[in-house]
């Protein structure tokens, strides 16, 4: 009998142990008084809360309210978003004739966060903590500014080309060349202000003081972290940048299923733009909350590269037949509805999108089969052997599925490489690998089209880490490039139809098969104004305009 | 006795050894797999590659890359490549919800493979037993995940009975923690009732041949005393070694599968999206956290075994 | 023939309540006769043999289900598609990517999945490589499992010491973290053996690692035996003979085992088709766009609860092949092994 006894008590013990081991795992809560707390879903964490490395979208959503450079985007829908204002700083720069100088004046008294005033000089100290902390983006900053690159090697102890003024406020940055999107570079969340001395290591565990109407606290790892009013934000603190009404609370739930469940029935307020709504609960939602739902566009564009260099993709004509026979729909089904077909590079909602049609059939209509058949035939290359390459992440594998049994359709000989994730980019942009044919994508950084058009500028070519996925070597496009890439982004719209002009070559020559442009998600409980919400065209959701009903 | 020990703890940690160099090296076999081109992202440039590549000791020959992260590994140091967390605080924070899932689920498979394998035996041979062994057929042969996945879409999206996958942790909420948790119990103890039972079944009708048996009838004690006393004491023991050896395999991740149809971020998910990511640290430090439990425990029982019987000490 | 009673052919102990089937004891009857009678009798051992012969046979028949009656092949796409379904026409794939469920028609027959692929003509071809990759697996893992019970048992000694500890290293690597790492990177880089080289699609890929992973499971046993059989007298007859190792290891102990192998052969058979689903559910098996049942698994689960049928069908047809080969096995074992006593040592 003992023995019994000694088992049933270690069932005891093992049970005690877990609830145990789930007490530690709980955490506070915190309770703050007078505002309302908004609970967001997220699918995916945020890859760094900390303003110097925070690279994905999800970082950028929570960061961009809560740390503010000298330049920043308007808080509205649509292209008003895209427009620049100034942010720490008083006004937008003033350029140099040359486009190499931009120099801008301080606000006076603005506090962080934790009530430190604001000098010029966290200005360089922040974009070199970036640097040092090897931000993803950081080539943006070593490339153009004057002294970042030494900096960055370590050979200058700082950035020679940023001049800082502590009496004056004022902060001259120098570039080594006229780039015309650097004012968007600018308005990067890791281009935003910390105070001086904040340790040049990631801190997205307790993210730094910033300047902006919230601050960034309760970062539990993966699992939740917290947007609540900054008490040192005062409205109208900076012109165009609202207070906000609620405070946040984000939690990270993997289970996208579970996540639109919630906001559907009302247990949390918003699912983040940035997931896939699952098709198996679109239908309920379409009918049951349709008041609260909507499919708002991204500047995205989604295509399959074709390599140029090597058969049979270096072919006009096959890589016409490509284009002729994709069929868009079908690959906006497999994304559940959630990609506009689309035939050109920029996507609706960048300057420089085209406004006539396809060159090579409506995308929203049913492709032709038999004319790609016979460019094919008339190419001489039909049973060329094909790999396309995708990546593991669902729809994407899913592109590529279909992708190669279009091309088996129309006489090509298609194998698929589906690889992890993790290596995917790395892999296809390995030169010497040669990969002739893959799924690829783009999502803006800025609002500029330069920031797509590196990836068929012939001087982004590099032996690894290639962008530039079908090796696009067009003297055309490099000549245009060279004159458009220095327009200031304040002053696209003078190029619009020059950038428009290009996109259409582009989409004639064939050099990428676009698909489409995808759309996300707006999804909020009832309990959220969703009319007042906005949708902004860089960050998605604008955690400032949420409020009650 | 004491070198029996020592040649068994010395193997026992050429084998942890072992684990952690395969686990290190299965992942430099990939091409283009330089972590360095993942960690510095997509707009890179050769410099920056080079600054991540020097930052993270990537630059290094293998040997010192691997003798490093061990080094990291012990001090609890080992930062993740893909999003620089702590492991072994991310571990921490998984542990509740995989512990409340293997345990929950070792407590049901414990007790239904016991009480099936005790009926089957009594009954070797009769209607009870012919359906008991289908049933721990089916136990056996049903992959896990499509009946958590059958069950989750019976039980939570049509009956409303269960919610649907999440977890909620035991401190916030008991009940919810519990019905949570119920579905993804019964879907992992399906198949190890099956096997205990039929273990246990075995073992029980090898012991009730035995002459002790006999003996004890033979002094005319109650079948059920024959029963408890005798025949279950000695058939358990080989079932309690089977059940510390299987929790420990599922403490450490071997739930995954379950664990990913339900979400429940666990450390088998944690491993899971870690082998995804091709992130290196985390998969070291959970296959070594679970190969220790599991070689310990088997080293432990040998020991005990070897106390018991000294015949086993010389083979 | 002197054949040590080592798998039972005694009747279990006295206590045993009547009823109890031990095998009947037919003088003149070597083991394999004696066994194949008694699995003869054990109905439903057979009736589930039967079915997983006939699931072999289905799936064999793939190309002819898929020219000849649905018309499409198990990659192509059908997305935008319309078919008829009774009077009405309706869309294979929804515009939000709903599939569409079985027609219970030629086309479709079993509905489609979310690429407007043909799920029964799928899942037939998927069944191929399911039990291709399992059989594989199995051939692979009894074939290194008797050749280290062998070498391991026989020698002893140092020998017996690496190649144990070896085991212990596969056997002490969760199973399927092991298989998932592995698939995860041969799927990027195949597998280079020297001799041969795997391409990373190829299913030899996951029916190599499956087939490893479970080697010590079969090993150990199989080494506990060899250790047992060395002892007896019969092997010091055949070394004064002057037999060469070799030649005693493969003729003398060798036959010894093939009672254990037989035994272990469906149970491994069962476990590598399960884990080969399990490692392609989690995308590290099988390569797309080629199906199995696991990766049909993996895909349909995004889908519930719109479209069940893409989880439910091959889900059933892989626990219902499991189940035939397992519920044979163990008759099988019944036959050989009346008191159980081999097992695979986990």
């Amino acid at each position: 009998m003992l023995r019994s006894f000694r088992l049933l008590g270690a069932l005891v013990l093992t049970i005690a142990l877990a609830g145990a081991l789930s007490a530690c795992g709980s955490s506070s809560k915190s309770s703050s008084s007078g505002t309302a707390t908004v609970t967001n879903l997220m699918g995916t964490a945020p890859d760094f809360l900390d303003p110097g490395l925070g690279y994905t979208t999800q970082a950028a959503e929570a960061d961009w309210i809560s740390y503010t450079g000298l330049l920043t985007y308007a808080h509205a829908n649509g292209e008003a978003g895209t427009k620049l204002i100034p942010g720490v700083a008083q006004s937008l720069p003033t350029i140099s004739p040359d486009g190499k100088t931009y120099t801008f004046t301080l606000r006076k008294g603005l506090l962080y966060s934790n009530g430190v005033a604001v000098k010029a000089g966290d200005f360089a100290y922040s974009l070199e903590r970036s640097i040092k902390l090897n931000w993803g983006g950081k080539s943006f900053f070593t490339e153009n500014i004057v002294g970042a690159e030494a900096f960055d090697k370590g050979t200058a102890k700082t950035i020679s080309g940023i001049k800082t003024d502590e009496l004056t406020e004022q902060i001259t940055v120098s570039l080594t060349a006229p780039y015309g999107a650097f004012a968007n570079v600018l308005a990067f969340p890791s281009a935003a202000l910390v105070p001086t001395g904040t340790a040049m290591s990631n801190l997205s565990n307790k993210p730094p003081p910033g300047v902006g109407p919230y601050e960034i606290t309760n970062v539990v790892p993966n699992q939740s972290f917290s947007v609540v009013k900054n008490p040192n934000w005062a409205k109208d603190e900076i012109p165009g940048i609202p207070a906000g009404h609620v405070n946040i609370n984000a939690k990270i739930d993997t289970n996208t299923q579970s996540e639109a469940q919630q906001v559907l029935n009302n247990s949390a307020d918003v699912f983040d733009w940035a997931d896939t709504l699952p098709a198996s609960l679109l239908a309920s939602i379409e009918s049951q909350a349709s008041e609260r739902y909507a499919k708002e566009p991204t500047v995205s564009v989604f295509y399959f590269f074709l390599n140029t260099k090597i058969k049979p993709f270096n072919n006009q004509q096959v890589r016409e037949a490509v284009a002729y026979a994709l069929d868009r729909r079908a690959l906006s089904r497999l994304d559940s509805g959630f990609m506009t077909p689309a035939c050109f590079f920029l996507p609706v909602g960048m300057i420089g999108h085209p406004k006539g049609s396809c060159p090579y059939g409506d995308p929203s209509a049913a492709p032709n089969l038999t004319k790609a058949k016979q460019l094919i035939q008339a190419s001489g290359l039909a049973g060329t052997s094909v790999t396309v390459w995708g990546e593991t992440r669902q729809p994407r594998r899913e592109y590529v599925d279909y992708f190669a049994s279009v091309l088996n359709a129309i006489g090509l000989k298609a194998t698929e490489k589906i690889i992890a994730d993790a290596t995917y980019f790395p892999t296809i942009g390995n030169v010497k690998l040669n990969p002739q044919a893959g799924f690829a994508d783009w999502n803006q950084d800025f609002p500029d089209p330069s920031d797509f058009y590196l990836l068929v500028n012939a001087k982004s070519i590099q032996p690894t880490n290639n962008q530039n996925f079908s090796q696009v070597e067009d003297p055309h496009i490099q000549s245009e490039l060279a004159v458009l890439n220095k327009v200031p982004s304040t002053n696209l719209q003078s190029v619009a139809k020059r950038w428009e002009e290009l996109d259409e070559y582009v989409a004639k020559k064939g050099y990428v098969s676009v698909y489409g442009y995808e759309d996300v998600p707006k999804f909020f409980s009832t309990r959220l104004n969703f009319g007042a919400a906005i949708f902004h065209p860089v960050y998605g959701n604008d955690w400032t305009s949420w409020q009650l009903k | 006795m004491g070198t029996f020990v020592v040649r068994r703890l010395a193997s026992m940690l050429a084998v942890m050894f072992a684990i952690s160099l395969l686990t290190f090296l299965i992942f430099q076999a990939i091409p283009n797999g330089d972590p360095a081109l993942r960690l510095a992202g997509r707009l890179a440039t050769a410099q920056q590659i080079e600054d991540v590549r020097k930052q993270w000791g990537f630059d290094k020959p293998i040997y010192v890359q691997y003798v490093k992260t061990m080094e990291k590994v012990f001090n609890g140091e080992v930062i993740s490549y893909s999003q620089q967390q702590n492991v072994e605080s991310e571990i921490w924070r998984d542990l509740p919800v995989t512990v409340s899932l293997a345990l929950g689920a070792g407590v049901l498979f414990l007790l239904f493979g016991i009480l099936f394998g005790l009926l089957s035996a009594v009954h070797a041979g009769r209607f009870t037993d012919r359906a008991l062994t289908m049933l721990a057929m089916f136990g056996i042969s049903m992959p896990a995940f499509f009946l958590a996945a059958v069950m989750e879409y019976y039980l939570s999206y049509k009956a409303g009975i269960f919610p649907i996958g999440g977890y909620v942790s035991l401190a916030s909420d008991p009940w919810e923690w519990f019905t949570h948790l119920v579905l993804p119990w019964v879907s992992l103890a399906i198949l190890y009732v099956g096997i205990y039972s039929r273990v246990l079944r075995s073992n029980t009708l090898d012991t009730l041949g035995e002459d002790f048996v006999r003996t004890a009838r033979a002094k005319g004690l109650s079948e059920r005393r024959v029963l408890v006393r005798h025949v279950l004491r000695n058939s358990l023991i080989p079932i309690v070694t089977l059940w510390g050896l299987d929790l420990a395999a599922l403490f450490g991740g071997g739930a995954l599968l379950i664990e990913t149809v339900f979400n429940l971020h666990g450390v088998g998910q944690y491993a899971a999206e870690s082998i995804g990511r091709l992130d290196v640290p985390p998969i070291l430090v959970i296959t070594m956290l679970t190969a220790f439990f599991v070689v310990a425990l088997s080293a432990l029982t040998d020991i005990v075994y070897a106390l018991l019987d000294p015949r086993i000490r010389l083979n | 023939m002197a054949i040590e009673p080592a798998i039972g052919s005694e009747l279990p102990g006295g206590g045993l309540p009547a009823g109890f089937e031990g095998p009947v004891v037919a003088p003149g009857l070597g083991p394999y006769q004696l066994a194949w009678r008694r699995l003869r009798r054990n109905r439903v051992a057979l009736a589930f043999g039967g079915l997983f012969v006939a699931i072999v046979v289905m799936c064999l028949l793939a190309p002819v289900y898929a020219q000849d009656i649905a018309h499409t092949s198990p990659d192509a796409n059908h997305i935008t598609e319309t078919i008829k379904v009774g009077s009405k026409s309706e869309e294979v794939v929804s515009a939000a990517g709903i599939p569409i469920g079985p027609t219970w028609h030629a086309r479709f027959f079993l509905g489609a999945d979310q690429n407007g692929r043909d799920v029964a003509v799928r899942l037939l071809y998927g069944g191929r490589n399911s039990l291709f990759i399992g059989a594989v697996a199995t051939l692979i893992t009894m074939l290194l499992a008797v050749m280290v019970g062998l070498v391991s048992g026989y020698f002893r000694g140092p020998i017996d010491g690496v190649l144990s500890r070896l085991m212990d290293v596969i056997w002490a690597y969760p199973a399927l973290l092991l298989g998932v790492a592995l698939g995860v990177v041969l799927a990027v880089s195949g597998l280079n053996l020297g001799l041969f080289q795997i391409q990373g699609n190829s299913l030899l890929v996951p029916a190599v690692i499956v087939g490893v992973v479970y080697v010590p499971y079969v090993a150990k046993p199989l080494r506990g035996q060899v250790l047992g059989l060395r002892e007896k007298e019969f092997i010091d007859a055949s070394r004064a003979q002057g037999l060469g190792h070799v030649q005693i290891m493969l003729g003398e102990v060798l036959p010894n085992l093939a009672s254990t192998i037989v035994v272990l052969v469906p149970l491994m058979l069962a476990n590598s088709i399960l884990l080969e689903a399990s490692l392609s559910f989690l995308g590290a098996g099988v390569q797309p766009p080629n199906p199995s049942w696991g990766t049909m698994i993996g895909d349909g689960i995004r889908f519930i609860p719109a479209a069940i049928h893409t989880t439910l069908v091959p889900g059933i047809m892989l626990m219902l092949t499991v189940l035939g080969v397992n519920v044979l096995g163990d008759g099988v074992r019944d036959a050989f092994d009346p008191r159980a006593r081999i097992r695979v040592e986990r």
